[in-house]
């Protein structure tokens, strides 16, 4: 008789304990499922945002001003940038964003994924954002959609250091200046433009469209095309005879990787620095005099690829109850002037929003801006992923100095390489 | 020996109370030790009923199942008193394995018959969902409005509606679109209605509780058109350019009539393989395996890298070994400085390698780096494919001698003189003791740890990915570049080639790459066990 009474004691002890340490684990009795954190969240609505660290702290000052004013509450979420994209994937409903913060080129992969949501703002939302940025943000295998609201423009210009050099006036103008540069001394760059054994395609656009090359054409809808590969388009494989030229002389050197680069412009060993505006500070730092411009037109006009920064609504915000809030703050709201000087100020790029962009204050961000006139947004369909290593790779193969591929070759092998890749 | 053990009440246990296992158990027996064991136990049942409710809340009732079953097999096993023993060992062990090795292997598996990949993220109702708000499309000359929710006199919900083009008022509603006297409606000068005679705008929270309902209303226009609501504020006609058929689970395309079927492989498709976005997540079989054979991508430059990875491993881990070795004989007699010397070497071991990987990459550089400026030389460490394989080594070599320095030390001081002794009695040289008494000896230690190691750089990612990124390109037409480990070029497969990213071939490869890791280790394994006969 004792004995059972010990073994009961035993068994009410241990449901005790069980019970007490499941009460401090975090939500675990008020628990998960989809309906309960659906039905808790109309009480007082919430909008939960994704954004970077860099990003979070303007994203949270504007979404709570358009907050306050919808009578909505705002949760910002900070995310490193890259697990934005990847973590939207695999996250569980109950803890997903209605609204995420990213770049442009992930369009094309969520999208086909199913994870955001297509947005029709109306004409006055887009009136003062450019056809390119809103591009940008636009995917779709036979009709363009629209998937995020553009709300920073980013591009890589040709910094000029305007102490050891002049602003070119032409091509020729610059490759004079860089090549006499160059030669006046040991350790010192032509152009510095960064690139390393693995390359860097966006660094290098400038001269590759400048030669006429492209990445994707486009059908007729407008959409890009996968199969169209403008590589080894023969008026670009034509003009690498240039590239082979560029290897020669050494205005082009493909063992530069980004430190050197940088570090060459900082020390005056270079006056020419091909890089994007998250450098201004380090410039304005060294007390260097500079200007911006876009790479003078060689063949064709030497754009630079854009990146685009901006808000998408997620398939959650509808698993939340929350689409229509979410819309209006991304297609309605972010679209605005106000929001996006607030973002570029804050953040050190370009707002998208003409209007805001006639209002940025800091010359060298309006200077890259203008820089950035006719640029490509950054393919956003998935196949990208494709080309990078290989357009980089080709640029690679054709500048590494001596032993050198000829251009014509590497980047016709490219072409082949991701046509096969593609499939 | 020390008999300073408190000898426990529970009887004739003393002299089994010196192994561990009885230590541990007469610990657990006491009062003390019960109320432990409750704890634990208690901590064990509140995650097992935290995940329960999780799972539960997923519809998930097999696990939760399995999960109730073993939480009350784990208490039963460890508050019983008799016939469990053997099981309170094993318990611990046995969740672990299955935790760390067998769950991941097993989801390893599982996804390499799925088609886990860029499109294929969603289940296929989720999918349908997205392809139906997919197709809506403004037709071409739809119209664009601006618009506020706001309830009648009999308290229906309506859409009040201005023309963006022309300014033109209307009130929308499931019955349709009625024009709206212009005065009706006061517009606010950045565009927003801000007010309306015998409407009542819908404002504050109460905006957001009829989001459910906004999702799905529309205001049918004639043919399949029809406004509906976009955000709060604004409104437009949008046309489905898909009918979904749910009994013959066919999507078809109103423009040309093309038909969509479920191809079985987690997409809507044409006959001609036009495929519908989204798609969804499904097992398709062998078809990811069928690929490493049959894809001229995947299988061509398979066994250029496969040879690659073995050489890469073989070298590391023999060169090292050797080095290691070598060092540790040198500073295993006394020398001066010896624990200076001895610090020195552990010093690359001790700097977490991603870091003395990053460095390398710069100390390397062709043009800039220190090592080619220091030897005069302009030696294409990282651009020539060639090179680029040395340097990879190099970096290997420089990361792992330490470990078999450490590891050789140790070993070489558990050789007992004696035996060394008399085989100098015997007349044997040094290299003679060396060979046939200290090095089959240190083998029977250091063969589980060559093996081990064989295993790790097998597959070390990072000594590749962050030295050269697998490059310098290759001349040969494949994605794979000249220093690429098979561990890399799956990486290069799943992330950056063909459409976005490809996470079931990804773990069809691996899988791969597990089996012929297996197959090496287990069969040097095997041969080592030869070596046990040296004792």
């Amino acid at each position: 008789m004792k004995k059972r009474i010990g073994v009961f004691g035993l068994l009410v002890a241990l449901v005790a304990t069980s019970a007490l340490m499941a009460g401090t684990l975090p939500s675990a009795a008020t628990g998960s499922g989809s309906a309960a954190a659906g039905t808790a969240r109309t009480a007082a609505t919430t909008i939960r945002i994704w954004a970077d660290r860099d990003r979070k702290p303007a994203v949270t000052r504007v979404a709570n001003q358009w907050a306050s004013r919808r009578g909505v509450t705002v949760e910002v979420v900070e995310k490193e940038f890259g697990k934005i994209r990847d973590d939207l994937k695999t996250v569980r409903a109950e803890n997903a964003p209605d609204v995420i913060v990213g770049a442009h080129d992930w369009t094309g992969q969520l999208a086909a994924d199913g994870l955001v949501l297509p947005l029709f703002p109306k004409k006055a939302s887009t009136a003062q954002v450019p056809g390119y940025a809103l591009d940008a943000f636009s995917y779709g295998t036979t009709t363009k959609r629209l998937y995020g609201a553009p709300v920073a423009i980013e591009n890589a210009g040709l910094v000029v250091n305007t102490r050891l050099a002049r602003v070119p006036k032409n091509w020729a103008d610059l490759e004079k200046q860089a090549l006499a540069f160059k030669n006046k001394g040991d350790g010192r760059l032509a152009i510095a433009v960064q690139q390393g054994q693995d390359g860097d395609a966006y660094h290098m656009y400038p001269f590759f469209s400048g030669l006429c090359g492209y990445v994707f054409g486009k059908n007729k809808s407008g959409a890009l095309n996968p199969k169209n590969i403008g590589l080894g388009n023969s008026k670009f494989l034509k003009n690498t005879a240039l590239v082979d030229k560029w290897n020669r002389t050494g205005l082009i050197n493909a063992k530069v990787n980004g430190d050197a680069a940088r570090d060459a412009f900082l020390n005056g060993k270079a006056a020419f620095w091909v890089t994007g505006p998250w450098n201004i500070d380090t410039i304005v730092a060294k007390g260097i005099k500079f200007q911006v411009v876009q790479v003078p037109k060689i063949k064709c006009k030497s754009v630079p690829f854009l990146g685009a920064q901006g808000f998408m609504v997620t398939r959650f915000a509808t698993t939340h109850g929350v689409t229509s809030a979410a819309k209006d703050l991304v297609s309605n709201y972010m679209l605005g002037s106000g929001p996006q000087v607030q973002l570029s100020v804050a953040n050190g790029r370009y707002p998208a929003n003409t209007k805001a962009g006639k209002a940025v204050k800091n010359k060298y961000l309006a200077q890259f801006g203008r820089a950035g006139q006719g640029g490509v947004p950054m393919p956003n369909i998935p196949q990208m992923g494709s080309v990078w290593s290989e357009l980089g790779g080709a640029w690679v193969k054709a500048t590494r100095g001596e032993g050198a591929t000829k251009a014509r070759a590497a980047f016709a092998t490219a072409a082949r390489n991701i046509l096969n890749k593609i499939g | 020996m020390s008999t300073a053990l408190p000898k426990p009440g529970a009887g004739g246990a003393a002299a089994a109370a010196r192994s561990l296992p009885s230590r541990l158990m007469t610990a657990f027996s006491g009062p003390v030790g019960l109320a432990v064991k409750i704890v634990l136990l208690g901590i064990v049942n509140a995650l097992a009923l935290w995940a329960g409710v999780v799972l539960a809340g997923e519809g998930n009732w097999l696990a939760v199942g399995v999960l109730v079953l073993t939480t009350l097999a784990i208490d039963a096993i460890y508050l019983l008193r008799r016939g469990t023993l053997p099981l309170k060992f094993l318990i611990p062990g046995t969740i672990f394995l299955l935790a760390f090795q067998v769950v991941p292997i097993a989801y390893t598996i599982n996804v390499a018959f799925t088609n886990y990949s860029t499109g294929h993220i969603l289940s296929k109702s989720e999918a349908i969902e997205g392809i139906n708000r997919n197709s809506l499309e403004p037709p071409a000359d739809g119209k664009t409005y601006v618009m506020a929710p706001a309830r009648d006199e009999d308290g229906e919900l309506v859409l009040l509606l201005v023309d963006e083009a022309d300014g033109s008022t209307f009130v929308g509603s499931p019955d349709g679109i009625e024009p709206l006297a212009r005065e009706t409606v006061r517009i606010s000068p950045d565009g927003v209605i801000v007010d309306a005679h015998d409407y009542e705008l819908v404002k504050g929270n109460a905006l957001f509780t009829l989001d459910k309902e906004l999702e799905t209303y529309t205001v049918p226009t004639g043919g399949s058109s029809a406004i509906r609501p976009e955000g709060l504020e604004a409104a437009l006609e949008l046309k489905p350019s898909l009918r979904h058929d749910e009994a013959a689970d066919t999507f078809t395309r109103v423009s040309d009539g093309q038909v969509f079927r479920d191809n079985g492989r987690g997409s809507f498709a044409t006959a001609a393989g036009e495929e519908l976005e989204p798609g969804w997540r499904t097992t398709i079989g062998l078809d990811n395996v069928r690929r490493v054979f049959q894809d001229p991508l995947v299988r061509d430059p398979f066994v250029r890298v496969f040879i690659w990875t073995l050489a890469f491993a073989v070298l590391t881990v023999g060169l090292s070994f050797f080095i290691g070795l070598f060092l540790a004989i040198t500073l295993d007699k006394k020398i001066r400085f010896q624990r200076f010397y001895r610090t020195v070497l552990v010093v690359p071991y001790a700097i977490p390698a991603f870091l003395t990987i990053l460095v390398w990459a710069g100390l390397l550089n062709d043009d800039f780096g220190v090592v080619n400026k220091l030897l005069h030389t302009s030696i294409p460490w990282l651009f020539d494919p060639t090179w680029a394989k040395v340097s990879v080594l190099l970096v290997a070599l420089w990361l792992s001698f330490p470990y078999f320095f450490l590891v050789s030390l140790g070993a070489l001081q558990s050789i007992p003189g004696e035996l060394v002794e008399a085989a100098r009695v015997d007349g044997a040289g040094a290299w003679q003791v060396f060979r046939k008494i200290t090095l089959p000896l240190l083998l029977v230690a250091v063969a589980p740890l060559l093996i081990a190691s064989f295993a790790f750089n097998f597959n070390n990612f990072n000594n590749i990915y962050l030295l050269t990124g697998g490059g310098p390109p290759s001349e040969d037409q494949s994605i794979a570049g000249a220093t690429d480990i098979l561990i890399s070029y799956t990486y290069k497969l799943a992330f950056e080639a063909g459409k976005g990213q490809d996470y079931a071939l990804a773990a069809a490869v691996s899988i791969f790459i597990f089996f012929i890791v297996a197959t090496i280790s287990g069969a040097a394994f095997w041969r080592s066990k030869a070596l046990e006969n040296v004792r």
